[in-house]
């Protein structure tokens, strides 16, 4: 029987009478261990009697007689009535004799304490039913189960006890409100912004929470994962339709300032190496988004703060430069802290004035702003800092501390468009506003101020043919990266479909325009990225004369055909807006695009009213989830939790390690993987730090070893190719020691400076140098471009100078069967693993020895410590059973199947040497097999690379943590 | 509620031979019980008898059994009970007949009439008691039990109708 069924019908016999036979008392004191027992010490006990006493009896029958009655009757007065309705016989009860008579007494008392037995028995409710439920039928009341009073009296005792226990007791109503006024919209508001004082809600929450898993992540409350089974659909909206997320959560810094101030700034926090930096010509005019890594000022190799985006905003005119520039940095809430502070100081602001300007007052108007923190910086400049009373004059705005500003813009990145309908989507949904010289007042002053001129008009005019124009190509992959179009749309409620309805493209309105040719040849051009969203005033303006949904609705009521169009006229809304091309898929070769797409951004307090169109237009809405499955099918690295050098990054891990490790120890032992029999040491977390210091000695060693091997040779082999190597070494030794000699100083000091911190290699010529070596093999492919060197040992070395310790993102692919997750092992295949793949294309890979547990026998000693201590202190208490229990409990931290204690050496552990880790994997629907993300330390793949056959360059082996079988990848740097 | 329903005979075992009751046993009740069906009712009876067929209460010191049945086949068992003539354990038999009391429907209603039973049994002891030491005792044994009387009255108007109570004369 399980225990769970014994537990529960020993509930229901506790208050039943136990049987009761002679031999049980007796039983009782003679074999106190068998109590349970019953019939086996009944037949032993039974044997004595029978064959020793039978015929002693039959034979001393008189002698006994007389102390017999006496003997009895103490035994059977000894019988008490025990608490738990069964019977005991006292200790006394030694007598082994049978009662040979009856009396009058004796037979009382056992009626006695039947009855009361019974009665205990027939009194007391032994089941899980309430009161009321023994009741018979005909006597039961519906209210009975709320009212007491409706209870036959004699049982309402009973019934007030039930009652009061905790269990049935309603829920109380904390507020002293009625539901009616609790729903009431003011209550309702304060309710809302009482429940996110600490995670802050996006203005789509309400939608979210009623379609989404929402978890609660860097101060926001998220959607996680749609609640419908949708990883398929929302694989399909990213290729061909439409995949949207609300990105509110993504922090916007703004910099005001002059541009070469604000460039020299910046230019000490992001290296030219990396890629384009803010001074990118396309950007710094205003027409493109760009994207930079950003570093700890000056330290670039080392000490990342993380990945953002920027937009200048363009000048209207190109002739005053000296006119202060606004740049808006966009970055993922985690990094904000880090990255704020670097900047702040970078920037040379000083704390108070910054707290007077990252909390703007929503009632300056940027002018007053402006006039009002200079003289602010002057002041404290002067205290503190003479000497930089210069820099400090010009100004530089911090904004958006604050997790939210008001005037701050939304964004949202439809991105995945993949194709075209996102974009028609966003062509359709918002319908670009007709701009007229309307002198009616209206609240929109601002529109009919810039109405007025007639260059603003012209300008409108043409943001919006170039928007017209947009419809006319198939996908936004199609312009050039990172294109800016501001716009000024009308509401988007008023035009909202009556029914859901994808929006598809219709190329066919657009064959052979030569103006759609021109957009793709020249992009946009510079002057209709301006939008007035970058206009602070304006933007609070748009947000406080929203026309209400409630206002709307009964508008569109009052229509006299209903369902017919609700023209506002002049009090309808213009939104300014901007959308933001995004490029999708960069990198590799193979679908160049996938998953590009628009970000639109959009005054604060509108997000609703654009939401729904976009819904209704046909878009699909995906959550966190969804963002890393678009970026793993992008092959782009996931913010943050794959910026292992950054600090939001490693702490991520942390959180991540940590939730895994509870959820691991959740299940029984028996349930779960035991990582130290499948050689899986960290199947959490990924000890990067570690990986990279083994590489690095593991290579010195090589070094040292060569380094004296070849010097034997040289004395006794006659081998030509033997000697012409280190001959050729030796004759090189003078410059190139000198120079190894000078970089190892270098990195030796860049190591002490930074505190021997990993970093993840981002210099373009070395990842591209890397990503043609790691090619399957350099001779099938044309020749290398001139820039290329040749895998040699010096090519090498140059790198792992500058970089001893570095890992570098690579993408894999599996050859055949497999899956890999996240923290798979990327590890390094032997020459047989490689040969045998050669002789059969059905290799599926080596498989992993298992190994021992030597962890297995100490937890179960720590457990029989315990136990033992446990038996000392029950037994006997004395300080010296406690002493053997507190060991035992400092080792309970020994957990069944994972590795405790100091890790041993990560690469070797394994019969195949490590490389690196998984850090996103799973099956790519957009490939069609196994493919997976990770990093490698870049010593180890160096070495790897140098020691493999040109065929079968940049093949790996994949390990999941929870498995023994390696199955065979390939690896490719995609730059 | 979806059950087996289930007929309890309330019995007392009644013997000169006091060794019998220490052979009370509920293994050589089972058996007992299943041999005399199977004597007197023959294959079908006793297949008929055997299936749930099980002692949940009994008490040697009074000799009360309380036997439990399906209630599809309770008369084959109940007809046999009067056949059994004596008690086998280990070789030896004493002479014993079965008395059933009561047959019920339900554990409770067989529970409450013992203790009717019990404490008429009681006050007959009482009346008919000659010695004065033993009356004392049989007092205190009567007090005893009707000291719980209240809680135990307040019992029996609860579900008097819960089982259908037959009383069975020898």
């Amino acid at each position: 029987m399980s225990n769970a069924k014994e537990r529960k019908h020993a509930k229901k016999m506790r208050n039943q009478p136990t049987n009761v036979t002679l031999s049980s008392g007796f039983v009782a004191d003679k074999y106190v261990k068998h109590h349970n027992g019953g019939g086996k010490p009944f037949q032993r006990k039974k044997q004595e009697p029978h064959l020793g006493t039978s015929r002693q009896r039959s034979v001393k029958m008189s002698p006994q007689l007389s102390s017999e009655p006496d003997v009895n009757e103490q035994s059977s007065s000894k019988i008490m009535f025990k608490k738990k309705g069964g019977w005991k016989a006292g200790p006394e009860g030694t007598s082994q004799e049978i009662p040979k008579y009856i009396t009058a007494s004796t037979f009382a008392q056992a009626r006695a304490a039947e009855i009361s037995a019974m009665l205990k028995a027939v009194t007391q409710k032994s089941s899980n039913s309430l009161v009321f439920q023994t009741l018979p039928r005909h006597m039961r009341r519906r209210a009975m189960s709320h009212n007491i009073k409706r209870l036959p009296r004699q049982l309402q005792e009973i019934a007030q006890k039930e009652a009061e226990k905790a269990v049935h007791q309603k829920k109380e109503h904390s507020k002293n409100k009625c539901h009616k006024a609790r729903r009431c919209h003011i209550n309702r508001t304060l309710a809302f912004n009482h429940r996110q004082r600490k995670n802050i809600w996006l203005e789509t929450h309400i939608w979210h929470a009623k379609r989404f898993h929402m978890v609660k992540k860097w101060g926001y409350c998220l959607g996680e994962r749609p609640t419908v089974k949708s990883h398929r659909a929302c694989y399909r909206a990213m290729t061909n339709l439409c995949l949207l997320q609300d990105m509110s959560y993504y922090c916007c810094l703004e910099l005001k300032g002059q541009e070469e101030e604000i460039l020299k700034a910046l230019s000490q926090m992001c290296s030219i190496d990396a890629g384009l930096t803010f001074a990118a010509v396309h950007c710094l005019s205003g027409k493109r988004q760009g994207s930079v890594v950003l570093y700890r000022a000056n330290k670039y190799p080392r000490e990342m703060l993380g990945p953002v985006s920027f937009i200048w905003k363009s000048e209207r005119t190109p002739s005053d430069t000296s006119e202060n520039r606004q740049l808006w940095i966009w970055l993922h809430p985690t990094l904000k802290q880090d990255i704020l502070d670097e900047i702040k100081a970078v920037c040379l602001c000083l704390e108070p004035i910054e707290s007077s300007v990252c909390i703007p007052n929503p009632l300056l108007t940027p002018a007053q702003e402006k006039s009002q923190t200079g003289p602010d910086d002057e002041k404290i400049s002067k205290k503190r800092k003479r000497k930089d009373y210069q820099d400090a004059k010009s100004v530089k705005k911090l904004i958006g501390d604050g997790t939210r500003d008001p005037s701050q813009p939304r964004s949202w990145v439809s991105s995945a468009t993949g194709i075209t309908v996102s974009h028609s989507i966003v062509a359709k949904g918002v319908l670009v506003f007709q701009g007229e010289a309307d002198t009616e007042e209206t609240p929109h002053h601002w529109w009919i101020d810039s109405c007025k001129s007639s260059d603003s008009v012209s300008l409108h005019q043409r943001q919006e043919a170039v928007f017209q124009l947009l419809g006319g190509i198939s996908s936004p992959a199609e312009i050039p990266a990172g294109t800016i179009l501001g716009l000024t749309v009308g509401d988007p409620r008023v035009n909202l479909p009556q029914k859901w309805s994808k929006a598809l493209p219709d190329p066919e309105r657009f064959q052979d325009n030569e103006k759609v040719r021109q957009l793709l040849l020249e992009g946009v051009p510079v002057e209709c990225t301006h939008s007035f969203i970058w206009n602070q005033d304006i933007c609070k303006s748009v947000t406080e004369n929203k026309i209400s949904d409630q206002d709307l609705n009964r508008m569109r009521s009052e229509l006299l055909v209903p369902g017919s169009q609700l023209v506002l006229g002049p009090r309808e809304s213009k939104i300014p807006i901007l959308l933001i091309q995004q490029p999708g898929k960069v990198t590799g070769e193979d679908r160049v695009g996938w998953g590009s797409g628009w970000d639109v951004l959009l005054p604060k307090g509108w997000g609703m009213a654009f939401w729904i169109p976009f819904i209704y237009r046909g878009a699909r809405v995906g959550g966190l989830k969804e963002t890393t499955v678009h970026s793993q099918y992008k092959r782009a690295p996931n913010i943050p939790a794959d910026f292992p050098d950054c600090l939001a990054g490693s702490r991520v891990a942390k959180e991540q390690a940590k939730d895994l490790l509870e959820m691991y120890k959740r299940r029984p032992p028996a349930k779960r993987p035991n990582y130290v029999k499948l050689g899986t040491v960290t199947p959490f977390y990924c000890p990067w730090e570690q990986l990279t210091q083994e590489w690095e000695s593991r290579v010195q060693a090589q070094e040292a070893s060569e380094a004296s091997a070849p010097g034997g040779k040289e004395s006794d082999a006659p081998v030509p190719g033997k000697i012409h190597q280190p001959s050729h070494e030796a004759s090189r030794e003078p410059e190139e020691g000198n120079e190894r000699v000078l970089d190892q100083d270098a990195s030796e000091k860049l190591v002490t400076a930074t505190g021997s911190q990993l970093c993840v290699l981002r210099n373009r010529k070395l990842l591209k140098q890397l990503s043609v070596w790691c090619g399957p093999s350099s001779k099938d492919r044309r020749t290398p471009c001139r820039g290329h060197q040749d895998l040699t040992r010096e090519a090498c070395l140059s790198i792992l100078a500058h970089f001893p310790r570095a890992l570098v993102w690579v993408s894999l692919s599996l050859l055949r069967k497999g899956s890999p997750e996240p923290h798979t092992m990327i590890c390094v295949p032997t020459k047989e693993d490689l040969l045998q793949l050669g002789q059969d294309q059905h290799y599926c890979g080596p498989q992993e020895s298992r190994h021992s547990d030597p962890f297995k026998s100490m937890i179960l000693k720590a457990k029989e410590k315990k136990k033992m201590a446990k038996k000392q202190n029950q037994g006997a208490t004395s300080s010296e059973a406690l002493a053997p229990g507190a060991p035992a409990t400092g080792q309970e931290a020994l957990t069944l199947g994972l590795w405790s204690g100091p890790l041993p050496e990560v690469t070797t552990h394994c019969s195949r040497t490590l490389l690196g880790f998984v850090t996103q994997g799973d099956f790519s629907m957009a490939v069609g097999c196994g493919e997976a993300l990770g990093f490698v330390s870049v010593t180890g793949l160096l070495d790897m690379l140098a020691s493999q056959p040109a065929t079968t360059r940049g093949l790996v082996l994949l390990r999941p943590p929870a498995s023994l079988q390696y199955r065979f990848a390939r690896m490719a740097i995609e730059v | 509620m979806v059950r087996f329903k289930h007929r309890y005979l309330l019995c007392e075992v009644v013997s000169d031979d006091s060794r019998c009751r220490l052979s009370l046993d509920d293994r050589v009740l089972v058996g007992l019980g299943r041999d005399t069906t199977a004597r007197v009712h023959g294959t079908f009876g006793a297949a008929a008898c055997s299936v749930g067929f099980a002692v949940r209460y009994l008490n040697a010191y009074t000799g009360i059994v309380l036997l439990l049945c399906r209630k599809e086949f309770y008369q084959p068992l109940w007809s046999a009970l009067p056949f059994i003539t004596y008690l086998e354990n280990k070789g030896h038999r004493y002479p014993c007949f079965f008395n059933t009391l009561h047959v019920g429907g339900t554990i409770r209603t067989c529970q409450k009439f013992l203790i009717q039973y019990n404490r008429r049994q009681l006050l007959i002891l009482l009346q008919k008691c000659t010695d004065e030491g033993e009356r004392e005792a049989i007092q205190k044994a009567v007090t005893r039990s009707s000291l719980l009387e209240e809680e135990e009255s307040a019992e029996e108007e609860l579900s008097d109708s819960a089982g259908e109570a037959t009383k069975a004369t020898e």
